[in-house]
């Protein structure tokens, strides 16, 4: 899916141009959500310990192909929900199912294939200091037992595609902070994951970058996969007007089709 | 699988080379714990067999009255021979009884000639273990007919069977001091090195690496590690053994059954622990960090 993209060329990730998909709507259109759902919270309760309610009782389901911003203050669950959906903590009550498979009941070694079906972008990248843009990228693909051949095919294809295929060999420290976004974009789909999980990505990002790599995402999603985003970047979600899931203190407030950072 | 392997061999290979500081460490901590291992299971097996070598100097003796007869002697004989503590009885007639003594105390000897042997005959028995020498004497409580005296030492037996036994008391507890530190120092080592790590873990954990894709590495890591230290604690101790003990051995006690275990084995024990110690170290120190 995300192999056929055409690469993003940089004119296209300059700052000064505004968010495409706000300004013509026509293309903002959602695809429409294909048959089947690919998360599904049904009266997820997650307590940490000792007695702290991170989430409260939270329902919703995001079909395939969706564009999802999951917003709220710190501290409302945005975060939990992301780990849940990962597995990286189980719930205290309630039932998550990803991709129709039931989370609760996966096993913990069947977890590693969950994740490699899911792909991560995180505000602070998470990528391997001491490895290029390339073998950070190949890392993914090697978890998976790909071969060589495969891995020099995919690697470059996909760097283009981010537009860093002149910083393959830079490593993470040599690279701005969009760059390194960029990288773990590439990672996180390299695999042509069906879902994407992005934890603020912008968070660490000046507005102008931040606009890049929203609009890379939206291509992803235009792809087919199914984005969630938590985030806080107010400007971004009332500009791109999807799907807001919004949390308070760990309650479902608002789950609107095309809503804004805070209620109307 | 041998793109498995050599995807295993390359990671970890990459990684030593990634982490050149606690890599270095790593294998020092294992080059000085696995040093004083071989240098201890050397020093405690010669220190066992110097204690053994005077235990088996304990011998029991049983002396006859100058008139007692053969069938007495082959009485007591007998039932010494039977003993499952008695590891050979010898005989010793008066004749040789009163050349050795003449050999051992001239003194005694000299200037006059004895105008009769006083001595009797004798058996000299060498217990199996040094320690039994009081029980096969007082196995011969109250003395069979014929027998004068029966003579273990007591006084000497007890001081060197204490002494023997401080010896080895000490050595094994040194032993297992030794390998419980070394296992903690290794340990604390390999978990600082992993620790520096545990982003790279997590990330591992998030693009889908399953415990033993990750764990793999780290501990064919710690197996190097292991390998290149103890390789390393051995030529220390072949240089010491060559350099050094020509030089101590000459002023101690020499005899040709006091020796250390031989030189092969303990290198063999000292990379088996090594390898052990590293990458059960590292898989063992790794799984909490999987937790992710």
């Amino acid at each position: 899916m995300v192999a056929r993209l055409k690469p993003v060329q940089d004119s296209e990730l300059q700052p000064d141009i505004p968010v495409t998909v706000v300004e013509r709507p026509e293309e903002a259109a959602p695809p429409a959500p294909s048959a089947g759902a690919m998360i599904v919270f049904e009266a997820v309760g997650k307590i940490y310990e000792p007695n702290v309610a991170a989430l409260t009782d939270v329902s919703f389901v995001i079909d395939k192909g969706e564009f999802v911003f999951v917003v709220g203050a710190s501290g409302s669950g945005k975060s939990t929900v992301i780990r849940l959906v990962l597995k990286e903590i189980e719930p205290t009550s309630g039932k998550i199912a990803v991709g129709g498979r039931d989370l609760t009941r996966l096993k913990r070694s069947k977890v590693p294939l969950l994740r490699r079906n899911i792909g991560c972008v995180f505000q602070d990248f998470k990528l391997l200091p001491n490895r290029t843009a390339a073998e950070n990228v190949a890392y993914a693909l090697k978890v998976q037992g790909e071969g060589g051949n495969a891995i020099r095919r995919k690697v470059p294809e996909v760097l283009n595609l981010v537009g860093l295929a002149r910083k393959m060999t830079s490593y993470p420290d040599e690279l701005s902070g969009g760059e390194q976004q960029r990288v773990s974009i590439a990672r996180a789909v390299v695999n042509h994951p069906p879902l994407l999980i992005c934890d603020e990505p912008t968070g660490n990002l000046d507005p102008d970058t931040s606009v890049g790599i929203m609009q890379l995402l939206y291509r992803i999603n235009r792809a087919g996969t199914t984005i969630v985003m938590a985030t806080h970047d107010r400007e971004m979600v009332d500009k791109m007007r999807r799907r807001v899931i919004a949390l308070e203190e760990g309650r479902l407030a608002r789950d609107e089709r095309r809503g804004g950072y805070a209620s109307e | 699988m041998m793109q498995r392997f050599r995807l295993l061999l390359t990671e970890a290979v990459r990684s030593l080379g990634a982490n050149v500081s606690t890599t270095v460490a790593a294998t020092m901590t294992v080059l000085i714990g696995m040093f004083l291992l071989g240098f201890l299971i050397g020093l405690s097996t010669w220190a066992f067999s110097l204690s053994n070598h005077y235990k088996h100097e304990l011998v029991v003796k049983v002396f006859f009255n100058r008139d007692a007869n053969g069938a007495e002697v082959n009485a007591v004989r007998a039932q010494l021979d039977s003993s499952p503590l008695v590891k050979s009885v010898k005989f010793v007639s008066a004749q040789q009884g009163l050349a050795t003594m003449e050999k051992t105390n001239p003194d005694l000897f000299k200037g006059s000639v004895l105008p009769y042997n006083p001595l009797g005959p004798a058996l000299t028995v060498q217990p199996k273990r040094g320690e039994d020498t009081a029980k096969i004497a007082s196995a011969l409580q109250p003395y069979p007919p014929g027998v004068h005296d029966v003579n273990y030492g007591r006084k000497t037996a007890h001081k060197l069977l204490t002494a023997a036994k401080v010896i080895d008391v000490f050595f094994i507890l040194a032993v297992i001091v030794l390998l419980v530190s070394s296992t903690l120092l290794i340990g604390n080592t390999i978990r600082l090195a992993i620790f520096s790590r545990r982003r790279e873990i997590e990330v591992m954990k998030l693009v889908g690496a399953t415990n033993w894709f990750i764990r793999g590495p780290f501990m064919l890591e710690g197996l190097l590690t292991g390998l290149v230290g103890s390789l390393a604690a051995i030529v220390l101790l072949v240089l010491g053994k060559e350099l050094a003990l020509p030089r101590i051995m000459p002023h101690v006690i020499r005899a040709s059954d006091i020796h250390a275990l031989p030189f092969t084995l303990t290198a063999l024990i000292v990379i088996g622990c090594g390898l052990v110690l590293g990458a059960a170290g590292s898989g063992l120190t790794i799984r909490r960090f999987l937790q992710v």
